[in-house]
């Protein structure tokens, strides 16, 4: 299944997006972190981990907006179909290549804490937490974008889609639906909001239920994108 | 090799395919005609198992294609209706690919046999519809499959085109069986062995090509009318 994996590497890298989006991303989140040192003045990452997952959940539907829509819209998916690769295989792959590019751009912007090393001590641990904390935040993002990806068959509905619905899930942890909400809702919805389980890693702490959460979020979703394409009608 | 048993399809409420059986056996070229939306594609897409039939079964290889799609697609080569290929791939990063997912150990033969060794290392995007239709044949022929569907494998070509693609059909169909969907009727007087005509996703016709100049066109004409 290598030379899949290679195909979909291959074909992301190829792409316009595949290379413009993750620099525009690393860039954006350079400017936004480093203002914010200098206006604050405080050589820290936290606010790095803060801005991040608000730029992921556009990042990742852009990246992955492609994937499977496209492949539906041109009718690669039916010749796709016809090898004899598995379905989880195909998804798989496309969840593969991504995450790499994913870990690509999030290793570009390593170079922001090696410029804050020389300017502060920071604590290895807790930036090490912390970006694995995003990577599992970005797989689960990830595997929720294709999955919409294999619901419709136009990238940009696919994108459009993915950036609103994980906004809304995003902002589930925000201090406005905290003021509106009872207090036994709140907490269902800060548990189910993905911020609040980055918060614990950008601390530095690896909480279990965290990364089930992570885990059941990724799994639930590649499960549904396997099945929408076994589906035959 | 390929069996269709009172194989009804529908849309919605729309009746694409109507009680359709057949078989097909080793070594046959069959014509598939009928005109447009009569059900060829439909019928083509249920042999792969990409659909579903609404009743009736399909056999490939004597098994259900759905429920064993890995056993059964290394044994079968396809080429789809207008030949959808990856256009951001050069052909050779493209061949390359499939014929390792389809375990094929002489992609070089197959590209000799095809003709296509001057446009190996160009994108595919670049390419004539004559080479994106043999490059889309290479692929249906890698991992040396024993069936080949081709859906209309000469449609929007010149005829220069469609020539080579016919003889190519011809060479190809000497080690294994071959269907392929046309609604060009001297096609099927050139190339194939056995004819089904099928029109509103009715077979209206299987048997041996009719022999003769423009038989086929004659019997195609009669059976549409009627039907």
């Amino acid at each position: 299944m290598k030379a899949l994996y290679k195909k979909e590497l291959m074909q992301l890298l190829n792409s316009p997006v595949g290379f413009s989006v993750p620099i525009a991303f690393a860039l954006f989140l350079g400017y936004l972190f480093t203002k914010d040192v200098f206006v604050i003045g405080s050589a820290s990452m936290k606010p790095f981990f803060s801005v991040a997952p608000w730029l992921l959940f556009i990042l990742i539907p852009a990246l992955s907006m492609r994937s499977i829509s496209e492949e539906k819209k041109t009718n690669t998916m039916e010749v796709l179909l016809t090898l004899p690769i598995s379905e989880s295989h195909i998804v798989f792959a496309k969840l593969v290549s991504i995450f790499i590019l994913i870990i690509i751009t999030l290793g570009i912007t390593l170079s922001i804490p090696l410029v804050l090393g020389f300017l502060a001590k920071l604590y290895l641990p807790e930036l090490i937490v912390g970006y694995v904390g995003l990577l599992l935040l970005s797989l689960s993002f990830l595997s929720f974008s294709l999955y919409i990806s294999s619901k419709v068959s136009n990238q940009i509905a696919s994108f459009s889609l993915s950036v609103i619905i994980l906004f809304l899930i995003t902002t589930l942890s925000s201090d406005f639906l905290a003021n509106i909400l009872p207090k036994e809702a709140q907490d269902i919805l800060l548990f189910a909001s993905p911020i609040l389980h980055l918060d614990n890693f950008a601390k530095g702490i690896i909480d279990l239920r965290s990364v089930l959460y992570f885990a059941i979020f990724t799994s639930v979703f590649y499960f549904l994108t396997v099945k929408e394409l076994q589906k035959r009608t | 090799m390929i069996e269709l048993r009172k194989v009804t399809k529908k849309f919605g409420i729309k009746e694409a395919i109507s009680s359709l059986s057949f078989t097909v056996k080793e070594g046959e070229i069959i014509g598939f005609v009928g005109p447009n939306g009569a059900g060829k594609t439909t019928t083509m897409r249920l042999i792969t198992g990409l659909l579903k039939p609404t009743s009736g079964s399909v056999r490939l290889f004597d098994l259900e294609p759905i429920e064993n799609r890995l056993i059964v697609l290394p044994r079968l080569g396809y080429l789809p209706e207008n030949n959808p290929l990856p256009l951001d791939m050069t052909v050779k990063e493209y061949l390359k690919y499939i014929s390792t997912v389809k375990k094929e150990p002489s992609l070089e033969k197959i590209i000799n046999e095809l003709n296509i060794d001057d446009v190996y290392e160009k994108k595919i995007e670049q390419l004539s519809r004559g080479y994106r239709q043999r490059v889309g044949l290479a692929a249906a022929l890698c991992g040396k499959p024993d069936v080949l569907l081709l859906d209309e494998p000469t449609s929007g070509l010149d005829p220069i085109e469609q020539d080579v693609i016919k003889d190519l059909i011809k060479k190809l169909a000497k080690k294994r069986s071959v269907i392929f969907s046309t609604h060009i009727l001297s096609e099927i007087e050139d190339v194939a062995t056995r004819v089904l005509i099928i029109n509103h996703g009715t077979l209206l016709f299987d048997g041996l090509k009719p022999k003769g100049k423009g038989s086929v066109d004659t019997l195609f004409k009669k059976l549409i009318k009627k039907s």
